[in-house]
């Protein structure tokens, strides 16, 4: 772990802690300061870009925690969204329950979801495991269409504003800011999730998971635990999504969005609480800049020249990462933060 | 050095990117602007592609000439521009909303859906912002209350309705005919299920049988889900596809030996995204009887005042890159109500103080028979409650490889009971 000069560390809680010293917690408070004051200066457009980027943060959190730590790849992390978002949206619309009673029952929902389909992950991996979470977003989205009396099937299914009390969040600025309180709880839990023993285990198995059962590591239930807290996130994030919509539908869960997931995880960087946030913002900017590019482009060259913009600049900044910065975002982050690390000298002298 | 010349390379891009995404100052021109949000990726990108081309075209023409089309003689308003203003949704519904909210800031004061799906994201949001819109895609979910979506062909269940009716018609047999539905196993192909379409259908006199589902774009003969037809005896199957997935559909049938013309009697209809020209134009005489309610006409039908002018449009505006898609008379259509909307509502409140409500209440509310040179089956008139815009539906069917008209149908309103 890399220290500005002339800070030490004296104990193992120093070492473990998430801010080091007085000026991150500034940056931190700073941030969130910021981040809450987005209202009084964005548009409305820029508060729904925000919002679905806080969403798409909450979803990436959960896939890191499967993936970049414990190492069990999921193409389905869409389809386990949907479990969360259905059921939470069923609640709501169906029983008439409030939003707060059914958000954590559409997180479990899809915790419950990821268990059953994580039972693969015992006997499989790799290739095969990303089959079998293919198999999952399919299955689950072949499901809510078929519970028509339940879902409204392919119609999909009205689901009413969320509410505290008496105030319904039906402003985008009320459900920027509860998606922002939720992006932050993520990150926090994401953050300290990974410094637990379970978090350990994660890592231990995705690095080698023969040498992990050797030490004690017990494979069954911690790559569960995994897909259940990866799932639980995703759950969260897609009751936030229906709920914003005020509509669920399977659409708003498309296979390519479990993809992009994982793009986004790569661009940002496996194995990193910063690289999910960094991940998910850098694929959301760059859908937006493509949607506007896309015009110009299109006077420009020919009406053709728009079509599938967004796919092509996709994959290609994901093909791009892969060979040039397999680490992502996060690294070159942690480059720039170790260049002002030793800031204003950028070479310690050696006597 | 190095990597201080990286670092302000980078706080240049996402200056650039902040740049692009505030909002655009007031308007210094008087311009009022038209399109909205299209599917230029995914399945309904060569649909919404001709759309915007026609778009474009209209637009083009009106602010050249003022004049609203060659058998219209009011005018637009001189001293105001068009301009086409649009972005890429990928028929995602996330990226539509932040679409939508970006056009809505920048002054645009019409709406656009380009499919099923984005009409379930946005109808709500289009209601409260008391937006109306025009839309490619005509599900039932449009006919209960919000409306401010705008259609130019009827509802996919009306369309089908007039095919029961037609088929019932020439019906010569004692028996009950049996209807079974074969469509899309998407959004668009299964929001014909509902209780009112099979109600009316057993009301006018058929047996309902079941449903089969067919992929949109299918990726195998769907063999199964026809040798299932014929073996209930059905003999009229009743579905919502695109041609991409009626063409191979019907081309197993001809396989299997079943269609009007074939040793196993049965009907196949659809309503118009399967547009019968375009299915007639790629199947030939493979395709015959064939059948589409609300279709398109031929885009080489030049009798027809609405097909010669986007033909001429196009002869104008894009001579050499002409567009073959039957999606630009669509495009054509969508212009069309979007214009009158913004016209009539200028005439209750002046530029300056429009406001989508008012486009709404004064522009959409109050298109009465516009005239549309007979490309959409009839003239088309919206109001509160009215979203459907034609009264009756053309019936068409392919007969020795070419698209025919066999019948004209009035709008049954199934679901609205209106």
């Amino acid at each position: 772990m890399g220290l500005r000069t002339g800070t030490f560390h004296e104990n193992y809680a120093q070492d473990m802690a998430i801010f080091h010293s007085g000026l991150q917690w500034g940056i931190a408070v700073a941030f969130i300061i910021f981040l809450f004051a987005c209202p009084l200066f964005f548009s409305d457009r820029i508060l729904t870009i925000l919002t679905t980027m806080g969403i798409a943060v909450i979803s990436v959190h959960g896939l890191n925690i499967l993936t970049g730590y414990c190492g069990q790849i999921s193409i389905g992390h869409a389809g386990f969204m949907a479990v969360g978002g259905y059921t939470s949206a069923i609640l709501c619309a169906k029983l008439g329950w409030p939003f707060w009673v059914a958000l954590p029952c559409g997180a479990l929902a899809a915790g419950i979801a990821g268990l059953f389909f994580g039972l693969p992950s015992l006997k499989i991996k790799g290739f095969y495991l990303i089959m079998a979470t293919i198999a999952a977003q399919f299955i689950i989205i072949w499901t809510i269409i078929q519970l028509r009396s339940i879902t409204g099937g392919a119609d999909g299914l009205s689901v009413p504003k969320p509410a505290i009390g008496s105030i319904i969040l039906s402003s985008k600025t009320n459900y920027f800011y509860l998606v922002m309180v939720f992006t932050c709880l993520a990150t926090l839990l994401a953050k300290n999730i990974v410094r637990t023993r379970a978090g350990r285990a994660f890592i231990a198995i995705r690095d080698n998971d023969l040498a992990a059962e050797v030490m004690g590591v017990s494979l069954w239930s911690y790559k569960l635990q995994a897909f259940f807290i990866g799932c639980v996130y995703a759950g969260v994030a897609g009751s936030l999504l229906i709920h914003y919509f005020s509509f669920a539908s399977t659409d708003q869960f498309p296979f390519m969005d479990s993809v992009w997931y994982l793009g986004m995880l790569i661009v940002g960087g496996m194995g990193s609480t910063t690289g999910a946030i960094f991940g998910a913002v850098a694929l959301k900017l760059l859908d937006e800049l493509v949607t506007m590019v896309g015009p110009i482009l299109s006077a420009a060259v020919a009406p053709q020249a728009a079509a599938s913009l967004a796919l092509i600049s996709h994959g290609l900044i994901i093909i791009i990462f892969l060979i040039f910065e397999p680490r992502g975002l996060h690294h070159r982050w942690e480059i720039i933060k170790a260049y002002f690390r030793l800031w204003p000298f950028s070479h310690q002298e050696i006597e | 050095m190095v990597k201080i010349k990286w670092m302000f390379l980078a706080s240049l891009a996402i200056l650039l990117t902040a740049a692009f995404l505030l909002p655009v100052s007031a308007q210094a021109e008087k311009k009022l602007y038209v399109g909205g949000t299209q599917s230029l990726t995914g399945p309904f990108a060569e649909d919404s592609a001709a759309v915007l081309a026609a778009i474009e075209d209209y637009v083009k023409y009106v602010n050249e000439t003022k004049n609203l089309a060659p058998w219209r003689q009011e005018k637009f308003p001189a001293d105001i521009t068009l301009e086409v203003m649009w972005r890429d949704d990928e028929l995602k519904p996330p990226k539509a909303l932040s679409i939508y909210e970006e056009l809505k800031a920048k002054g645009m004061l019409v709406g656009r859906i380009s499919g099923s799906p984005i009409a379930l994201a946005l109808k709500d949001r289009l209601w409260e912002d008391q937006m109306g819109a025009t839309s490619m895609a005509t599900g039932p979910y449009y006919l209960s209350p919000p409306q401010s979506c705008f259609t130019y062909y009827p509802i996919y269940t009306d369309s089908l309705a007039s095919i029961a009716d037609w088929f019932k018609a020439n019906w010569k047999e004692a028996r009950k005919p049996k209807v079974a539905y074969l469509t899309a196993d998407n959004a668009m192909g299964r929001s014909i299920e509902i209780p009112e379409m099979k109600a009316y259908l057993q009301k006018i006199g058929y047996e309902f049988v079941g449903t089969q589902y067919v992929p949109l774009v299918p990726t195998s003969p769907p063999t199964t889900q026809l040798t299932w037809l014929k073996q209930k005896g059905v003999d009229l199957a009743l579905g919502v596809m695109i041609n991409p997935g009626s063409q191979p559909t019907v081309k197993e049938m001809v396989r299997l030996g079943i269609g009007p013309n074939q040793p196993y009697k049965m009907t196949f209809g659809v309503p118009a995204p399967g547009h019968a020209a375009v299915f007639a134009a790629a199947m030939g005489e493979l395709g015959d009887g064939y059948v589409c309610a609300g279709s398109f006409r031929p885009m080489d039908d030049l009798a027809t005042p609405g097909i010669k002018f986007c033909s001429d449009l196009q002869d104008k505006y894009r001579p050499g890159k002409r567009v073959t898609h039957i999606m630009y008379e669509a495009g054509i259509l969508e212009a069309m109500i979007q214009v009158e909307a913004l016209r009539l509502a200028m005439k209750k409140v002046p530029f300056e103080k429009l406001t989508p409500r008012d486009v709404l209440v004064h522009g959409f509310y109050q298109i009465k028979n516009l005239p549309t040179g007979d490309i959409s089956s009839t003239p088309l008139t919206y109001g509160k409650g009215d979203i459907e815009g034609v009264d009756e539906i053309r019936i068409d069917q392919v007969q020795k490889g070419k698209s025919v008209t066999v019948g004209i149908f009035p709008v049954r309103h199934i679901f609205t009971k209106k």
